[in-house]
């Protein structure tokens, strides 16, 4: 049995080896997550057999229908129709191809489509329940797609085996003129982007085996040991779509949302903080579309947040019977479709004081815990959108603080692989922070001046605690010193020959007032300090780069409490390091060749209370983010001036917080 | 029998116990009002409550504070007393050093866990800690408390290992919720969850709305005389032998032989709660191989006693893995609540619903999966087969399993026993007893914060 079943394997690896190439080309052009369409109305299909991996390092025999221009794949490809359309699909048996299975025996195949009406089916040989292709042969099926919905096509030629063996796929109809809505129904709208498909199935390997080989196929020995969700067992349900090690297993499960945000009402109770008028609109949810094909009901469990279920077996409920689940029981052979969407009612937030968990329980004492198998998708922070620092040792798949939520069945026993539990029918929800990922200083560096009091930690929270800097008031060049009317310098050249301007030497800022096009300048002297921020761990591949500066200048550079400034504002000029320029050493000190001026406001006068800007960068972040080993990491440098003649008088710098937003692969 | 009367017979000992609940008189066992939240403890109340751990608190467990130790133990399958089954659960813990819990509470579980009993709105503190097994030494496994269906928890709080933190040996974890969801929700352990829920780390969590303790939901129409969580449940011997054993299970083998309601299989189903003030046939006491003690690991009762006209209210759910059918032959079910939301009329997180309410004879659950259900007890008819157990006369309803395999234990019918069990039915039933005018059953007595608690049996 053993070397058959090996023979068997070496066999069809080396079949799907040539194919393979192609497949993996055609699904790369596809999103990485969600439901992949096979668009019709007139499809190609052909029914094969090939094998499936699963997680505990197994390989089960399957039978399924593929596109005829595609490649093996479980569960069959999504068909996909307009409501309306008449859907021709041409089948043709190709079960007769079997050289690694000798011992196979071919049968006629078909498809049924369970919830469609007058169906036609032409070409092959009568059935029991519909015309069947014999094995090389071809049948085609014609119907109307009339009614919108989620539907199953699948054999109807010995289901207690063909099922079984994964004769079966999804058919999605979408309602006429409205693709955006599940049904023709504005209450069914959904978010095309986040369109999700959870098709559940369950595998008995041995009959699979009794299949590939030839020997007696008895379905009333049914033990299933394997419980998918789109032909996938978890962990491998939370992998993109199309990767490369699971070339027979197109379809990824990972559900993947956004905190909700209704911009044009300001005063929607399900806004999180920071989703105003000028926020990118996140209002219309997911649509969750599920499909139960295997023989044995599901209940099916979405940690994190209910499910509302707005439709089983391609029939919409009416608008007000929609009912909302924590777990459901899906039937054999049921589709049901669900709307999410993340709707907090919290907002925990660790920059708002008046959200921060209470009594210390976000304080995460890892003396006292543990990450099963040292492997964790856990950020290390109570709060959505943040991270923390996790113990030596444990591998985190966390980006920036993303949430992760199972969505599993309840029926434990089937919430694993065989034997080893966490595995089987269970898939990841992801939810991302509002707005994107966000990066918060991980140090601070004071390359002008000295720091009065406070840490990078004050930056990472819009709150009373800041950091706070003085400016640098000590190294002059030999020939100044504080408070002196004219300097002396080597050479005019590139200066402006009239009108008062600014030079900066060592940290210190100068306006010449005098002597222009000359060596010997007047000047009125300025305080300036330097300093940045550092940040790390952002991803490879980040995008759509935002840095948010909040801060204040005081007229006090001791105690803690902020003298206000009534007048002569000092000015504010924010950079950020650009790698590219001269590495690290670009943007080693105060005047670097590396930073660059974030657009404009560039330079704005900033007084004692906190001034909030939010810089969009623009062009590829990529020159930001630094690599190498500097992997990772961004700067941004806060530069503040004050000048007054003839003797500066003294200011402090105070950082609230500051902030990257950004978007994560 | 007035409250005066009861008060006195409780106090004067045993010898003739009025009840064994909680009702305003344990008062260290249920909360004691107070605060600015309605059914929320002041702060002395919750340190009373946990200085010491009473038989109630292992039935329900409420306040803002609420300490659990998780450790194996041992519980009697119907049917197998000679040969008590191993268990994980958790227990009601004392507010103490890990190592006074690790020397007191090792080895001790219970099934089912305490019911825990909170209010929306009202910050809950749920402390676990982990004391390690005193069978399996050489099973290092971590524990979690998954607050299952709860809307919205941070991942630190959703007790999944994988996807946040676990606890192992001798360490703890102090779990937060903010509950904005009234209904009827479970919790479980989420570590290896296909062995832990199976081994018995499981029971019923509810949340009252805020301002109306006594309703089901924030709609007057759901208000309750008394309510009653109950969890449907299976128990699989071969994981439970076999982790005994030092064997590996098969989860995909599961194949139970006991269907459990509260942990019990009838006739345990109708024993009251437990307390050891009970008289010995009354109590399921267990032989713990871990300590040579008797120990009542099966504290909650799955017994429903009521009065003729009361409005009782079922939070029913499912921890096992198959799905039941349950039926309340002779009493209308209204189904008024699915998953922790209602099924009244009325606006959701911005979304509004029409009246999805039903009135039904069975209710299929799916595991993980929660029913909140009305109704109104019957008349008591003195031509309708009477019946006597501790406490007095009653008409019988079962509420059983429509399947009748799991209507057995380990394969056989139950025996029958004391407190009224009738002989030939076992497994996931237990009965509705509605009480003759002169043995009426106690009206509940709300605590300082106006709240019935659940799950209340007597017997005198």
């Amino acid at each position: 049995m053993t070397m058959t079943k090996r023979t068997g394997r070496l066999g069809i690896l080396l079949a799907l080896a040539l194919p393979l190439w192609g497949a993996a080309t055609a699904q790369a052009a596809g999103p990485k997550l969600g439901m992949i369409c096979t668009n019709g109305p007139t499809f190609d299909l052909v029914a094969g057999s090939g094998h499936i991996a699963t997680p505990d390092g197994n390989s089960v025999f399957m039978w399924s229908y593929s596109s005829a221009s595609g490649h093996f794949q479980i569960p069959g490809p999504v068909l996909c129709v307009n409501q309306g359309d008449t859907v021709t699909i041409h089948l043709h048996n190709g079960l007769d191809q079997h050289p690694a299975q000798p011992g196979m025996v071919p049968e006629n195949v078909s498809i049924v489509f369970p919830g469609q009406q007058d169906v036609s089916a032409a070409g092959g040989t009568a059935g029991l329940f519909t015309r069947e292709a014999q094995p090389g042969g071809d049948v085609t099926y014609t119907f109307t797609a009339s009614r919108p919905g989620t539907y199953v096509y699948e054999s109807g030629t010995d289901p207690s085996k063909q099922l079984e063996m994964g004769l079966y796929g999804a058919l999605v109809v979408r309602p006429s003129g409205h693709p955006d809505q599940a049904y023709g129904d504005a209450s069914t709208q959904f978010d095309p982007s986040h369109e999700f498909l959870l098709l559940l199935n369950e595998i008995d390997p041995d009959l699979h085996h009794a299949v590939e080989t030839g020997t007696t196929y008895d379905f009333t020995t049914l033990h299933n040991r394997y419980f998918n969700v789109n032909g996938r067992e978890f962990p491998d349900t939370v992998e993109d779509n199309g990767v490369s090690w699971l070339p027979n297993q197109p379809y990824g499960a990972l559900v993947r949302v956004q905190p909700y945000c209704n911009p044009s009402n300001a005063s929607d109770p399900l806004n999180p903080p920071g989703c105003n008028s000028t926020s990118t609109p996140n209002r219309l949810p997911s649509l969750i579309r599920m499909i139960n094909v295997g023989e044995l009901n599901h209940p099916f469990h979405p940690h994190g947040n209910h499910l509302r279920q707005v439709a089983q077996d391609g029939r919409p409920f009416a608008n007000t019977a929609t009912s909302e689940h924590f777990a459901e029981t899906i039937g054999s052979g049921q589709t049901e479709d669900y709307l999410l969407s993340w709707t907090d009612q919290d907002f925990w937030d660790a920059a708002t004081p008046t959200r921060q968990f209470p009594n210390g329980v976000a304080s995460i004492d890892y003396r006292n815990l543990t990450f099963k198998d040292g492997n964790t998708f856990f950020s290390g922070s109570a709060y959505l959108g943040r991270t923390g620092t996790l113990p030596t040792g444990v591998v985190s798949h966390n980006i920036c603080g993303e949430w992760y939520f199972p969505w599993h069945s309840h029926a434990l026993n089937e919430f694993a692989n065989f034997d080893e539990g966490f595995g089987g029918m269970a898939t990841l929800m992801r939810v991302d922070p509002f707005g994107g990922c966000s990066a918060y200083p991980g140090s601070a560096s004071v390359v002008g001046g000295s720091v009065k009091s406070g840490g990078f930690g004050d930056l990472g929270a819009d709150d009373g605690a800041y950091f706070q800097v003085n400016p640098k008031t000590t190294t002059r060049p030999t020939a100044t010193t504080a408070g002196q009317g004219s300097i002396t310098v080597a050479s005019a050249s590139g200066f402006p020959a009239a009108g008062s301007f600014y030079v900066r030497i060592d940290s210190e800022v100068l306006q010449v007032t005098g002597g222009q096009g000359t060596t010997t300048w007047t000047v009125v002297t300025a305080l300036a300090n330097d300093w940045y921020a550092g940040f790390s761990g952002l991803p490879t591949g980040a995008q759509n780069l935002k840095v948010t500066f909040k801060g204040k200048n005081c007229a006090n550079t001791t105690g803690t409490t902020c003298t206000a400034l009534a007048s002569n504002l000092p000015q504010q000029t924010v950079k950020i390091c650009n790698w590219t320029v001269a590495g690290a050493s670009g943007c080693s000190t105060a005047t670097s060749s590396g930073w660059v001026n974030l657009p404009p406001p560039q330079s704005q006068p900033v007084g004692s209370a906190d001034v909030s800007t939010t810089w969009t960068l623009p062009g590829s972040p990529s020159a930001y983010v630094g690599t190498g080993s500097y992997q990772g990491q961004v700067r941004v440098l806060v530069h503040t001036q004050r000048w007054t003649g003839p003797n500066p008088t003294a200011f402090s710098t105070w950082g609230n917080v500051m902030q990257l937003v950004y978007d994560a692969p | 029998v007035s409250d005066v009367e009861e008060n006195a017979m409780h106090q004067h000992g045993s010898t003739r116990r009025q009840f064994f609940k909680a009702a305003g008189l344990g008062a260290a066992t249920v909360a004691v009002g107070g605060g600015a939240l309605a059914a929320t403890r002041g702060a002395v109340e919750a340190a009373a409550q946990v200085a010491a751990v009473s038989a109630r608190d292992h039935v329900v467990l409420t306040g803002p504070r609420i300490l659990l130790a998780a450790t194996d133990g041992y519980m009697t399958a119907a049917g197998r007393e000679n040969d008590p089954l191993y268990i994980f659960g958790f227990i009601p813990a004392p507010d103490d050093t890990v190592a006074n819990l690790e020397s007191n509470l090792k080895g001790r579980a219970q099934h089912v866990a305490p019911i825990l009993d909170t209010t929306e709105g009202a910050d809950t503190y749920i402390k676990v800690t982990n004391l390690g097994l005193v069978q399996r030494p050489d099973l290092t496994d971590s524990h979690t408390l998954h607050w299952h269906g709860f809307r919205t928890p941070s991942a630190l709080f959703d007790g999944v290992p994988e996807v946040s933190v676990a606890v192992p040996i001798n360490r703890q974890l102090t779990y937060f919720y903010r509950p904005h969801n009234a209904g009827t929700y479970m919790y479980h352990c989420h570590f290896e969850d296909v062995e832990h829920v199976q081994m018995g780390m499981t029971s019923i969590v509810f949340v009252r709305p805020a301002g109306h303790p006594n309703w089901a939901y924030n709609d007057s129409s759901t208000a309750f005389d008394r309510h009653f969580a109950i969890l449907l449940n299976e128990l699989w011997k071969a994981f439970h032998d076999n982790d005994r054993d030092i064997q590996e299970s098969i989860p995909t083998d599961y194949d139970p032989q006991w269907f459990t309601l509260n942990g019990r299989s009838y006739p345990q189903t109708v024993l009251p709660n437990d307390d050891p003030g009970l008289q010995p046939g009354l109590r399921i006491l267990t032989p713990n191989a871990n300590n040579g003690d008797d120990e009542a690991s099966q504290p909650v009762s799955a017994l429903i006693q009521v009065n003729p006209g009361e409005r009782v209210l079922l939070r029913l759910a499912n921890l096992g893995y198959l799905q039941h059918s349950m039926e309340l032959p002779g009493i209308p079910l209204r189904v008024v609540g699915q998953d922790a939301t209602f099924l009244g009329a009325g606006t959701s997180l911005g979304v509004a619903y029409g009246d999805r309410r039903y009135t039904t004879n069975t209710l299929y659950i799916g595991p993980g999966e929660a029913r909140d259900v009305l109704f109104t007890a019957p008349a008591y008819s003195g031509s309708s087969p009477s019946f006597t157990d501790a406490w007095g006369d009653y008409n019988r309803y079962f509420l059983r399993n429509r399947d009748q395999r799991k209507l057995a234990n380990n394969g056989a019918a139950g025996p029958g026993g004391p407190n009224g069990a009738i002989a030939g039915l076992g497994g996931m039933a237990t009965e509705v007893r509605v009480y003759a005018p002169g043995s009426a059953v106690p009206a509940p007595v709300p605590d300082s914060a106006g709240r019935i608690s659940p799950n209340l049996t007597y017997v005198r």
